[in-house]
């Protein structure tokens, strides 16, 4: 039973209660049944035997009388009423054979029944022989010997027992009804507080299962009320948050919009400076064509100036031969004033003055010599120039080669960029729409997003009102605890 | 070098020029030495141009086998054949370039002496001349110093030499009088 419901053990304790008071009814029933049985047949032996036994006793006297006044005046009349008293006295027997189910009283009963015929059969002589009798004078004519008032005696015992036993059997009968009675009363007692013992040992397990099973499951309802209140009060507060959030969603979607809507103008001044551009790249191909021509002009000119200055170059090195021989004039006039020295020192006065003659001619010899050095170093910085010239020019011309490659190179880009910002037209121009489109779809977003903020403050108050009833539910499951009596809050 | 700082030159030496015959005429006497400035073996010196009887440049020198490492050869000189010596190998210093230059003592016997670099002719006061007799063991060549423009040289003594060679080839002693 523990694992059945409630309403389960609810219902089979009042079935049982129901059974038990219907077990308890229908054997008071049966114990009324048995006692008005046993009443019943005290009061039809009373009421049927006992009194067709008196009837028997009021017959039989009759049948005296009737028969004693035809003995007293032989009227058939009288014998008629005297056969006929015996004819209902035999019925009266005949009735109580079929009633009396005592075995002693049928005995009685027999017993009469033979007294009865020895009766008739000591009376029939003396009814025939009244009969013949004419004027009765005394008794004594009859003949009768006194046996019929044995008989009658007999018969009259015979029916006095049987009316004495019958008696006794209906004083029997009567106590026993009243002990059935008395049983029946005892066992409606005993069926009664057995059904009252079994309602309250029901009543006891409803009331602790409903103090168990009930008390839990309100405290469940309980701790689950108070979860419940705890949850609303968080989704309230979260409802909050997120009304919060949604405002600023919907506050950051205006500010999207008003973005996506500079983006649109944005996109329409990019499509205008492209096309401009995509214009000015047409103009920039004849340019192009012009600056080709003018790199080709300065490849030739640099080619040009890198053949002057290769014969720039021979006509130092010319130059250097002769500033060679001119040095070596210096130096071998050098060496003639030298001895012409040695020789006039010893050549006396006039040697002497062709010596200042010599040192004059050394001094210009050495003059000549250090302008020529001056010279040769001159040339040498020419001729350094000039290969430096050369080298930096045929770098130039390399780099005018490759500034010419570069440039068809950047030709090729320009020519590229033009298809470029053609194709950038178009994308500017998708942009543009699909700015538009996106402004359109992000007004959409911000109608949205203000329904589901109104929707956000709606959850919030019913998370409000759903706290406020998981706070009632947990009031009502404390009243519901204190009414099953679990004694838990 | 700008064309202005070239005709300052050439003025310049329009004007020595002219003036060096309007001086008198100078006095070419004792007070006064002409020098040679050289180098040999990488070391500078000097000599005595009255010690010379000429100096010569790329002259054909025809080497001799012998022992003697400064004795470069022989080379021709008016009709005389003179040995040519390696002045910086008689120094003590040789370098494996030949000299270039001679310089033909004078005095007999004809003897020249080669050096690497002619570096010019100078005639200098014969105070700046610091003069000694005799030569140092391991410098017999050298005799005195003159101070000229770019530093102290030692003043090599051409008699001195020709004796060094004289040594060098057996010669115990050797004529001074033609110092």
């Amino acid at each position: 039973m523990a694992k059945r419901t409630f309403g389960f053990k609810l219902a089979f304790g009042f079935g049982l209660t129901v059974a038990l008071t219907l077990i308890m009814g229908a054997a008071s029933v049966a114990a009324l049944v048995v006692v008005v049985n046993s009443k019943d047949d005290a009061i039809r032996v009373a009421v049927d035997d006992l009194t067709n036994a008196e009837r028997l006793t009021a017959k039989a006297e009759s049948r005296i009388s009737d028969y004693r006044a035809f003995i007293l005046n032989a009227s058939q009349e009288y014998l008629d009423l005297t056969n006929a008293d015996r004819e209902e006295f035999l019925d009266l027997v005949s009735q109580l054979r079929g009633t009396i189910s005592d075995p002693t009283a049928r005995n009685l009963l027999e017993t009469v029944s033979t007294a009865e015929a020895t009766h008739a059969a000591t009376l029939q002589p003396v009814i025939e022989r009244r009969k013949t009798i004419e004027n009765l004078q005394n008794i004594s004519q009859l003949n009768s010997n006194g046996q019929v008032g044995v008989a009658r005696r007999a018969l009259q015992n015979a029916i006095g027992a049987l009316t004495t036993r019958l008696r006794a059997d209906v004083e029997d009968a009567r106590k026993d009804s009243s002990a059935r009675a008395t049983q029946s009363i005892g066992l409606i007692i005993i069926l009664g507080l057995a059904a009252m013992a079994c309602g309250g040992f029901i009543a006891w397990r409803l009331s602790r299962d409903l103090r168990r099973e009930v008390g839990a499951a309100v405290g469940h309802i309980q701790s689950s009320s108070a979860e419940l209140e705890a949850a609303a009060a968080q989704q309230a507060s979260g409802g909050r948050e997120q009304a919060s959030a949604m405002s600023e969603i919907t506050t950051t979607i205006s500010e999207l919009l008003i973005t996506s809507r500079q983006i649109a103008e944005s996109a329409q001044q990019v499509s205008k400076i492209a096309e401009d551009t995509a214009d000015a790249a047409e103009r920039g191909d004849a340019t192009i064509d012009q600056t080709r021509a003018s790199i080709s002009a300065i490849r030739s000119q640099v080619d040009q100036i890198v053949q002057h200055m290769l014969a720039l170059g021979e006509k130092s090195q010319q130059i250097g031969g002769v500033v060679d021989l001119v040095s070596e004039l210096a130096e071998q006039t050098n060496i003639l004033a030298i001895n012409a020295t040695i020789e006039a020192s010893g050549a006396g006065e006039w040697g002497r003055r062709f010596a200042v003659v010599a040192e004059e001619i050394r001094k210009l010899a050495d003059r000549t010599a250090g302008s020529a050095k001056e010279i040769r170093t001159l040339i040498d910085d020419v001729r350094g120039a000039v290969n430096t010239t050369v080298m930096a020019t045929e770098i130039g011309a390399k780099s005018v080669d490759a500034g010419s490659r570069q440039f068809d190179d950047a030709t090729s880009s320009f020519r590229k960029i033009a298809q470029l910002v053609a194709t950038t037209n178009d994308a500017t121009r998708e942009i543009e729409l699909s700015t538009k489109q996106q402004s359109t779809a992000v007004e959409q977003v911000n109608v949205a997003a203000s329904d589901t903020a109104r929707v956000t403050r709606e959850t919030e108050a019913s998370a409000v009102q759903t706290k406020q009833t998981a706070a009632h539910l947990s009031r009502l499951s404390g009243d519901l605890l204190e009414l099953v009596g679990s004694g838990r809050r | 070098m700008s064309p202005s700082d070239v005709t300052d030159r050439l003025t310049g030496l329009r004007s020595d020029f002219d003036r060096s015959f309007a001086e008198p005429a100078r006095q070419h006497d004792v007070e006064f030495a002409e020098l040679l400035a050289i180098r040999a073996g990488g070391h500078a010196y000097a000599l005595r141009l009255s010690q010379a009887f000429g100096v010569h440049s790329d002259r054909p020198v025809t080497p001799l086998p012998g022992p003697q490492a400064a004795l470069l050869g022989v080379a021709g000189f008016s009709g005389a054949i003179v040995p040519v010596y390696d002045l910086a190998a008689l120094l003590g210093h040789p370098v494996p370039e030949d000299p270039r230059w001679l310089v033909l003592a004078a005095g007999s016997p004809p003897l020249a002496l080669a050096f690497h670099d002619l570096d010019g002719h100078v005639r200098v006061p014969t105070s700046t001349i610091v003069d000694e007799i005799d030569g140092h063991v391991g410098r017999e060549v050298l005799r005195g110093m003159v101070l000229l423009p770019g530093g102290t040289r030692p003043i090599v003594d051409l008699p001195s030499a020709r004796a060094v060679v004289h040594q060098l080839t057996g010669h115990i002693t050797y004529n001074t009088e033609e110092r």
